[in-house]
């Protein structure tokens, strides 16, 4: 919100000297209008969050652990085969604490 | 697994999105709350998708605005799947959610796979819960993930120097660490 007042009073200030600023401030709350109903409609769709918590598991995760899965042939094939994939559900599976969150 | 998807798959057309189920967030977590937010992952990589707008549009105009039954988001959800060459779907912790809303979501998956042959879907959970996958999918390929040696020993590595309490720890006991706790790993 800071941001669009903050961007009105520079409109607003140059608004004697240039006529182009107009079209400027018009350009703002165009931006605007289209970010509200976006955000609008994300939210709608759901209120759950799960890139942040993908944030937390990236910041958490250490490097190199896991990383044998993915030169898995069986998860290179469930990844990479095309149209002809007979596999599009890969399960992995483990105990508690094993990692599985944590795959790269 | 999302981030070496999007490093090794990533691209205008292909998509990775993700859930995290959570036993302490079981009751946010309800099915259409996790299809949405694939949905929601699907409509903000860019301009939100037509077909999001126009149910959207629709949904405002009912009384009282109301929200998208499940249906609804996986019919809208076949349709931006089919604007995409590739969707992959992770869902980590699936045993995570309860019985309930893990059937649901899973018919709700098979029925998007069963129309979408671009769809690759990535679920990780505890062994237990194999038997409702594969009942909901025809074939079902699967990683059992038990952790190498060397990966048991950098992890505890990385624990030991985040140690809060360095004083209570000698050479002796962190060299035990080391080598008791890889050992009795690998026969769990």
């Amino acid at each position: 919100m800071s941001e669009v007042s903050s961007g009105n009073q520079m409109v607003a200030g140059n608004f004697n000297s240039f006529n182009v600023s107009t079209n400027h401030n018009n350009i703002l709350n165009f931006i605007t209008e289209i970010d509200t109903e976006e955000h609008q409609i994300l939210q709608w769709l759901s209120p759950l969050e799960p890139q942040r918590r993908h944030q937390g598991v990236r910041a958490d995760r250490l490097d190199g652990i896991g990383n044998w899965v993915l030169g898995t042939i069986r998860f290179q094939e469930w990844r990479d085969r095309e149209h002809d994939c007979v596999k599009p559900v890969l399960f992995c599976c483990g105990s508690p604490g094993v990692g599985k969150t944590y795959l790269r | 697994m999302i981030d070496s998807l999007c490093d090794q798959a990533g691209g205008k057309d292909i998509a990775v999105v993700g859930l995290y189920c959570d036993f302490l967030s079981q009751q946010e977590q309800t099915t259409t709350n996790m299809v949405g937010g694939i949905l929601k992952q699907l409509a903000s990589r860019g301009e939100v998708p037509e077909d999001i707008q126009e149910a959207f549009q629709k949904a405002r105009e009912d009384f009282g605005g109301r929200g998208l039954q499940l249906s609804d988001l996986v019919e809208v959800m076949k349709k931006v799947i089919k604007s995409l060459s590739r969707v992959f779907i992770c869902i980590d912790a699936l045993d995570e959610s309860t019985p309930q809303h893990r059937r649901e979501l899973l018919e709700s998956l098979r029925e998007i796979v069963r129309v979408s042959a671009n769809t690759r879907i990535f679920l990780t959970g505890r062994p237990h819960i194999e038997d409702e996958i594969t009942k909901g999918f025809s074939k079902v390929a699967r990683i059992r993930l038990i952790p190498p040696p060397a990966d048991i020993k950098s992890y505890l590595e990385m624990r030991l120097s985040r140690d809060t309490d360095p004083y209570a720890m000698d050479d002796k006991l962190r060299a035990d660490i080391m080598r008791v706790i890889p050992e009795k790993t690998s026969k769990m």
